[in-house]
């Protein structure tokens, strides 16, 4: 199973965290031991580590064999770093590193450092139709790429039903969409701006 | 999303701007503080809802602690707008985790979107309860989600997270899941045309699976066929293809599903993985330049091998294999040389013969000292796994020297392994003696207490033993810096058995006092009072240096620490005892032997696993422990008792004989473990048959069964949307069957699965030639052929379970017409060889005799062709002439079996007009096959009266 999706820069701050499993230690410390760990890594050493560091963070292994393994990629300015345990195929997972950047460069049209950023929603959602709960969904990048643009799709329209100023389809959208009054959606605007 | 709304894009860029740390927190706690704010003052519309979690997630992904939004997200997931509802959900799976007490409030809004009519809302939910599903949700849920996997209007992409998400409810909350009652439904989807669908699928039938290997059985099959689908007839769509090896991940979890199983012994099966194996490992042969195609192929590969392995460590294949990892150990690939190393070492923990990989000794060793320690560990590993008596001394050799230099890291596992080895491998006493105490030396820090016990549990239950490690510890000590742990080793053997050494030059007792009391003072207090322990003991044996002894119990009368104030205490007033005085001697009596006992060692490796984890397929060590585990893995689920063989390890004799044979003792005994395999195997076997499915019930099933026990084709199940036909063909001992599967419906019958259940596969073997389709398509028929071979005389009929999926789940289960007498050969015996060999058989118990009922024909006579037709069918040869009365049926036929031989067999059938009855007498020289003929033709002359 797959316990750990991290993305962070060169420079270890985080760009994208998910757990599938609970943390017994805040996730800052996590990221920064996975950071210390592979940032010293040369380029030419495997992509592979076990990590024994790791069980003060994600509770023990019972057995001696069963081990935290770190599977990481570099990418420029990233790194892909996925923790599983031995059920996984090292190989298997460095090909799904692959397959989740190349959705996500799909997504973004050439992503990069900023695209994970200011669209964190959407790299979570793209992670989300790659793995589920620690496992993998779905490998095909085509059917990956499907499944983000008709969630985007619904979300473009249920946004569109919220605002009544849109003349796009998104009214009486997949679910009719209930519409707010103008001035629900002009106080939102004003009180709003003190927020932003 | 985030980039429609404008206030949030503007605290992301507000944050990246913040050059200092401390500004960003500023800028966060601003933020927070303002949203606290708002949602106290509450009547916040959904968008503003929607803007202000995210922020708190965004906050949270860059790693602060967030305290506020989670009664906000749960709001936002029963919003009716997609946006809302999609970052609440974002929140729940991000800010929650299993054991939050906000999941009790979304588990209704969650169920709603789960029956909703909208897949991308069933997704949603789907998808929550997959990332912190509490056994809460799986009480609740589990239902629903099952539904939306099987139900047939699901679309794939809901499919594929149903899967998922009940293999999440599965892993926390067992028990809610009936996993075996669903066995046959859920195996069926593995033959969804989806691939997507399959993968999801295949990993949740993975974890049910190695629960319940019995119930799951025929996912084994369909593993088979998928991946001989994929590699051979590569049968897939082109998405799926990943740079051009068909989806690396499905084969990867195909082959490690089919290791879950003891290999099958169906020849066809067996074939098929041959073939798989075979192709996979040749494709490997041309290395592409492209890294993504290697890797994928490599990943595949891997997995190959080690089903390879699994299945039979012998075989040719695993042959080539062991060329192949030869070459990956010594690739420039970095990855490669890893998962080389990691392979081999599961070869090495199966393989009968350690041979093909003592070849490659010499780089194994060299890998030790790889550039990345990845690959180091990997090294170590194997060559824990690969050392035997023979190589046991090189390869501790070159770990300690190794140790030495070794990465902190990798240190404390290393000695434990070194220990282990050392003990399990020990080719004479002092060589053990020698190893550990430098390994003791060498590590100190790293070795762990349950080491220097063993130490001294051998030592003290080895007579010996005891001089010479008297004097290796002793030269040990002499070191300028030793460690705690030797001095603990020290002060217990000198102790005891210094005076052994006594009276040798440069082991005097001074020599002893002054080398152990140097030491001292670098210690902790524990090991100072086990010194204290030491000094009492030498008070009795070494009376020359009582003096100063005893100044030492003075001085530590006064030291701050309770235990050694204790003991010194205790030791000077026993020590100040006048001379004559027994007590003294009496307290400081020789060690008697430990009890045998288990080594902590080991304790160590033998911990549990989790319940619902995937477990490995195989462990780190030589091939009897992977043996004993397997056995220890397969008792819970045949219920039968452990036995003892944890209490009866090693001896405590003090001859060297049973010493080698404690040492050997650590590692559970290999004997027993062999020994007992093949029995655990063969009540597998049983139970596994023992579990028959339940058979199909009908008006006609029996009359379409009984027909064919003697003639040789015709209809054996029929109903509205399936025909079931069969063509049989018998020589000698074999015989073929062919079975036609025709589809009535106008619908294809997908998942289409067949299955023979033989009760004992060591007397009659059915199988199928090839792997039967698993789609027929409407108003079609199928046909497929089955190999039988009868071994020995058999009883019961094999049965055919045949499932499918037309709109629901179906599954057939009828027994196949083949008795005993489909392998009689005819006889022709002339009046006086018949009653010669009638007579020589004899009477009971070699005779099979009873009388029943039968029906007469229209004109209320006896229906002597029908009884002909019958006896003919079942083989038996009709004798004319011999019996005088003209309505008895005489027959005589020879039953062939390919290990038995053959057996004769004689019949005699004497129907009775008026009473409508009939005497039936079978003889033969095998009491077996007597009844069984009997049983076989009262069968259907009965039923006509019926």
């Amino acid at each position: 199973m797959i316990h750990a999706v991290l993305i962070f820069n060169t420079s270890g701050i985080p760009r994208l965290t998910k757990f599938y499993t609970p943390l017994h230690q805040s996730s800052q410390t996590l990221i920064q031991k996975i950071f210390s760990l592979i940032s010293v890594r040369p380029v030419g050493l495997c992509n592979f580590l076990d990590a024994p560091e790791l069980e003060a963070f994600l509770g023990p292994k019972d057995d001696l064999d069963e081990r935290w393994r770190v599977v990481y990629r570099n990418y420029a300015t990233l790194y892909f770093v996925f923790v599983v345990d031995g059920a996984e195929s090292e190989l298997g997972i460095l090909d799904l590193i692959q397959v989740f950047v190349e959705a996500l460069d799909r997504a973004f049209e050439n992503v990069c450092e900023l695209d994970l950023v200011f669209h964190f929603d959407e790299a979570h959602h793209i992670l989300a139709e790659v793995i589920q709960g620690g496992l993998v969904l779905e490998t095909n990048v085509d059917e990956i790429s499907n499944s983000v643009q008709q969630a985007a799709k619904s979300r473009r329209e249920s946004f569109a039903s919220a605002n009544p100023l849109s003349l796009g389809s998104g009214v009486g959208g997949p679910r009719g969409g209930s519409l707010q009054t103008p001035l629900g959606w002009l106080t939102d605007r004003l009180t709003g701006v003190g927020a932003r | 999303m985030a980039a429609n709304m404008r206030g949030l894009t503007q605290f992301i860029a507000d944050i990246r701007g913040a050059r200092v740390r401390e500004l960003e927190e500023k800028r966060i706690n601003k933020e927070m503080a303002n949203i606290r704010k708002k949602f106290k003052d509450g009547n916040l519309d959904g968008y503003q809802k929607k803007k202000y979690v995210a922020k708190i997630i965004f906050t949270y992904i860059l790693g602060y602690k967030v305290d506020v939004g989670h009664m906000e997200a749960v709001n936002l997931i029963s919003s009716s707008k997609y946006s809302e509802k999609q970052i609440g959900y974002l929140a729940v799976t991000l800010l929650m985790h299993e054991n939050s007490d906000f999941l009790r409030l979304v588990v209704n809004s969650i169920r709603k979107d789960l029956d909703e009519n909208n897949e991308i809302n069933n997704c949603l939910a789907l998808h929550a309860i997959a990332n912190v599903g509490s056994s809460e949700m799986a009480e609740a849920l589990a239902e629903d989600v099952h539904r939306l996997l099987i139900s047939p209007t699901s679309m794939s992409f809901v499919k594929k997270k149903a899967a998922l998400t009940l293999l999440r409810l599965y892993r926390k909350h067992p028990d809610v899941i009936p996993a075996a009652e669903w066995a046959s439904r859920l195996v069926s989807i593995m033959d969804d045309p989806d691939l997507g669908v399959v993968i999801c699928v295949t990993s949740l039938i993975m974890t049910l699976a190695q629960d319940h290997l019995d119930a799951y059985a025929v996912c084994y099959t369909k593993a088979a066929d998928r991946l001989h689908r994929l590699v051979i007839d590569h049968e897939y769509a082109a998405t799926y293809a990943y740079y051009k090896v068909p989806s690396p991940w499905l084969q990867v979890k195909l082959l490690r599903l089919l290791q879950y199983y003891p290999p099958s012994d169906d020849a066809t099966i067996r074939s098929v993985l041959h073939e798989v194996l075979q192709t996979i490992m040749n494709n490997s042969a041309e290395p592409s330049r492209n890294v993504q195609h290697n890797n994928a192929q490599h990943a595949v590969l891997f997995e190959a091998i080690s089903l390879a392995i699994h299945l039979d460590s012998n075989s040719p294949l695993v042959g080539t294999a062991a060329v192949l990892l030869a070459r990956f150990i010594s690739s420039k690939e970095t990855n490669v040389r890893y998962l080389g190393l990691d392979t081999m070492a599961h070869l090495a923990a199966r393989a009968d013969s350690l041979d093909p990989l003592k070849k490659h000794q010499g780089t194994i060793i060299l890998s030790l000292r790889d550039k990345d320690i990845s690959v180091r560990r990997r090294a170590l590993d194997l060559l824990y796994s690969m050392c035997d008596v023979d190589n046991s001394e090189l390869i501790v050799g070159e770990l300690l020297r190794y140790l030495k230099v070794a990465d902190y890291a990798l240190r404390e596992e290393m000695v434990l392994k070194i220990a282990i080895l050392t003990e399990k491998y020990a080719s004479s006493y002092k060589w053990y003696v020698d190893m550990i105490l430098q390994l003791i030396s060498a590590a100190g820090d790293h070795v762990g207490d349950e080491v220097w016990y063993r130490v001294v549990q051998i030592i003290t239950n080895t007579e010996d033993l005891q001089e010479y490690a008297a004097k290796v510890v002793f030269e040990h000590l002499k070191a300028p810096s030793t460690h705690e742990s030797l001095v603990k080793v020290g002060g217990y053997v000198l102790g005891e058995y210094g005076h052994l050494i006594a009276n040798e030059p440069g082991y005097s007792p001074v020599d002893q006092f002054q080398l152990l009391h140097s030491k001292s003072q670098f210690c902790v207090a524990s090991t100072r009072s086990l010194l204290l322990s030491t000094y009492i003991k030498w008070v009795n044996v070494f009376p020359e240096i009582k003096l100063q002894l005893i100044n030492i119990f003075e001085r530590y009368r006064h030291v701050l620490d309770v235990e050694l104030q204790q003991r010194a205490c205790e030791f000077y007033a026993l020590a100040s005892r006048s001379d004559d005085d027994e007590m003294l001697q009496n307290v400081c009596e020789e060690m008697p032997p430990f009890p045998p006992r288990v080594s902590a060692l080991l304790g160590r490796l033998d911990r549990k696993h989790g319940d619902t984890e995937d477990k490995r397929t195989w462990i780190h060590g030589g091939k009897e422990l992977n043996l004993e585990r397997q056995m220890t893995k397969r008792k819970p689920t045949l219920g039968t008792e452990p036995n003892g063989n944890g209490t009866a390890v090693g001896t405590s004799g003090t001859d060297a004989q049973s010493v080698m044979a404690s040492l050997a003792g650590l590692v559970v005994s290999p004997t027993a473990g062999s020994a007992e395999a093949p029995s655990k195997d063969v009540d597998l076997a049983a139970s596994s048959s023992s579990k028959l499915p339940r058979l199909t019930i009908g008006p006609s099933v029996d009359k379409w069964f009984n027909k064919l026990t003697y003639s040789t084709e015709g209809v054996l199940y029929e109903d509205v949307q399936i025909q079931i036909g069969i063509k049989s063909r018998y020589q000698g001992h074999l015989g073929q069957l062919a079975i036609y599967f025709g589809n009535k419906a106008s619908a294809p019958l997908t998942s289409f699965t067949a299955t023979i259940h033989a009760a004992d596969s060591e007397a009659l073997s059915v199988i199928f030639t090839k792997i039967p389709p698993s789609t027929i398509a409407p108003r079609t028929q199928s046909q497929q052929l089955l190999q039988v071979e009868c071994k020995k005389v058999f009883t019961s009929f094999p049965v055919l379970t045949v499932s499918f999926l037309a709109g629901a789940h179906q599954s057939i289960s009828i027994r196949l017409p083949i008795g005993v007498t489909k392998f009689f050969e005819q006889v022709k015996l002339g009046q006086a060889d018949f009653f010669e060999r009638w007579k020589l058989i004899g009477g009971a118990p070699r005779e099979a005799q009873s009388v029943f009922p039968i029906a007469l024909d229209s004109a209320a006579q006896l229906d002597l062709p029908r009884h002909r037709q019958v006896i003919s069918g079942h083989r038996l040869e009709i004798l004319e002439d011999v019996d005088p009365n003209p309505s008895n049926i005489v027959g005589a036929g020879v039953l062939h079996t390919s290990v038995d031989g053959k057996v004769g067999c004689l019949l005699r059938l004497e129907p009775n007009r008026e009473a409508k009855l009939c005497r039936l007498t079978v003889r033969s020289t095998s009491e077996d096959v007597a009844a069984e003929v009997r049983k076989l033709v009262e069968l259907v002359l009965k039923a006509d009266s019926s």
